[in-house]
């Protein structure tokens, strides 16, 4: 795909929204749950915790209490699942909403409406302190969580987080600025910075795969919800091409036509050792076999990034480098279907 | 180069600075069945046991106190080192045995559990920790009170955006634990030892004196009294 179709794809992406609605706890709240909700329209790229500013202001003089707590005391839940800030909206959503993915010819039914606005509770006391991490006045322990995970992108497509680390400071600091103005220019500047050329092939793809799990009725936990469905996330080095096996090259040469995205050049002579471009297909299948059969088509599950299916035949460098979040990862959430 | 016995293990690691999956396994083992033969009076963890999910090295301590003066400011005048200057050695050690002993009773129902896993990304060991005070999770101003000592202090804190400490959540059961930075480590192995001769064990008992140390994860000398004990040749200081 040229450069332009990526960077169209990456302007969607940027521009992608979701309507939020935020309710405050009931116990929290002087009048229960009659609390007016709080509506914005918010980047799929962007942060929960960087609204609670605008959350506590609004709620103020909802809150029993309103001095007793600051905004970094907020915190949000989902059907009473607190919800990881470190994530942004977006997965968040395609995490737990449970909406179908978005298609193009958008026949999905009508039923995955009913989840938007994206209905989530926010809280400003009694912080989950053995589920999620605290945050500070200051935004530090988010600014640090999200270079953390810049440094931990930057290590996988390089094998070394030496490019990060010798960002100016200037641009470190703007690079999460970039993402929370959700300003794709200052954005695209820096990870330009950090990025290799085109030309220049990753080492590996930084790619998080979130499988959803069913809730475990026997968890002894009596501190857990046995309702609470869990996660589970996979993250193994994916090479962006894949070495094919001298018998493997020959057939598919001879089923040329379901290799579209392949590099293999078409009527070479003598069998060589091929490389492959790897595809999320081919990526799924060797990461989960069980759940993605065939390379080629979705049987069990299907893959889920920024709301939309993402084609089994799209090569992984190319989503990473037009569709990944802020931090560089592209997080993909695995659907069960039927 | 050196022939006789350097560190416990021997062997080459195959992508040193960084450990394998199944060196950091083989590691762990050994390192436990060491700790599990040695006389249980030389080492002060409450326990350690290696969970084959991940796996991940787990090491508790309690830290036990009725000593009132240590709670204020210093707990490190506990004199964990009395050299105020970063020493990862593993020499250290011989120290630090007298050094709990004393520090034994000095604070209150502190717990710290230490989780060592080996990074996906990274492939170098993280140590993964948090702090507990009667079941209550204590926050990063207790992490570097407690268990940073004072002369590792400035530099920990000096680095990223709030030091080499992050708060994060724990890549195996996803709760909220605190961790050190792994970004520098292979660098601090390269710079520590030489992938020649020290094997996995020798790796992790490096690793350990270099980031354990600088959370009161420490190593009794004891443990390697065996044997003629070890020889840190191939460790450079």
């Amino acid at each position: 795909m040229d450069q332009l179709s990526l960077g169209s794809i990456q302007k969607a992406v940027w521009e992608g929204h979701l309507p939020l609605q935020f309710t405050l706890a009931p116990s929290e709240s002087r009048t229960y749950d009659q609390t007016d909700p709080y509506l914005i329209s918010y980047s799929r790229i962007s942060y929960l915790p960087s609204l609670l500013p605008k959350l506590k202001a609004f709620f103020s003089s909802s809150l029993i209490d309103p001095a007793a707590s600051a905004p970094h005391d907020g915190w949000f839940s989902f059907e009473n699942v607190p919800l990881k800030w470190h994530y942004p909206v977006g997965l968040l959503y395609d995490l737990y909403a449970g909406a179908a993915p978005a298609t193009k010819s958008s026949d999905a039914d009508a039923s995955s409406d009913d989840s938007l606005p994206w209905k989530l509770v926010v809280h400003f006391s009694d912080w989950p302190d053995e589920e999620l991490v605290r945050l500070d006045a200051q935004g530090m322990v988010m600014n640090d969580a999200f270079i953390n995970s810049v440094k931990e992108a930057d290590f996988v497509r390089n094998g070394t987080a030496k490019g990060i680390m010798s960002l100016s400071k200037d641009d470190s600091s703007g690079l999460w600025k970039a993402v929370q103005d959700v300003d794709l220019p200052s954005f695209q500047r820096i990870m330009n910075i950090l990025l290799p050329a085109p030309s220049q092939p990753f080492r590996n793809l930084p790619v998080r795969l979130f499988l959803p799990l069913p809730p475990k009725p026997d968890s002894t936990d009596s501190d857990i919800d046995p309702t609470t469905p869990s996660l589970k996330v996979v993250q193994s080095p994916i090479p962006p091409t894949m070495t094919l096996p001298l018998a493997q090259t020959t057939t598919n040469m001879t089923q040329s036509t379901l290799l579209s995205s392949s590099r293999i050049p078409s009527g070479t002579g003598s069998p060589q050792p091929q490389t492959q471009q790897q595809t999320i297909g081919s990526a799924l299948h060797s990461l989960l076999p069980n759940l993605f059969p065939s390379k080629r088509t979705p049987v069990l599950a299907k893959p889920v990034l920024h709301g939309a299916a993402v084609p089994m035949s799209a090569p992984v460098e190319e989503v990473v480098r037009c569709s990944a979040y802020g931090d560089g990862w592209v997080y993909i959430v695995i659907r069960m279907m039927g | 180069m050196a022939t006789s016995s350097c560190l416990p293990s021997q062997g080459t690691l195959s992508v040193f600075p960084f450990l394998a999956h199944d060196e950091f396994e083989s590691a762990c083992r050994a390192f436990l069945d060491r700790v599990r033969t040695a006389r249980s009076s030389i080492v002060q963890w409450s326990s350690i046991r290696l969970q084959s999910t991940g796996p991940i090295l787990k090491i508790s301590q309690t830290l036990l106190s009725s000593d009132p003066s240590l709670s204020q400011d210093d707990a490190s005048t506990v004199p964990l080192h009395s050299q105020g200057v970063y020493d990862p050695q593993l020499e250290a050690c011989e120290e630090d045995l007298e050094a709990l002993v004393r520090a034994a009773d000095t604070y209150d129902n502190l717990q710290v559990d230490y989780d060592i896993i080996l990074s996906d990304t990274y492939q170098v060991p993280v140590l993964y920790f948090v702090l507990r005070q009667a079941d209550r999770l204590l926050g990063i101003e207790e992490v570097y009170h407690y268990l940073v000592p004072r002369q590792y202090r400035k530099n920990i804190q000096s680095v990223g955006i709030m030091g080499g400490i992050s708060f994060g959540y724990h890549p195996v059961s996803g709760t909220p634990a605190f961790f050190v930075h792994p970004c520098n480590t292979a660098d601090a192995m390269k710079d520590t030892a030489t992938g020649q001769g020290i094997g996995p064990e020798g790796y992790l008992i490096v690793w350990l004196g270099l980031i354990g140390n600088c959370l009161r994860l420490q190593l009794p000398s004891e443990l390697f009294a065996t044997e003629g004990g070890p020889q840190l040749e191939n460790v450079r200081y």
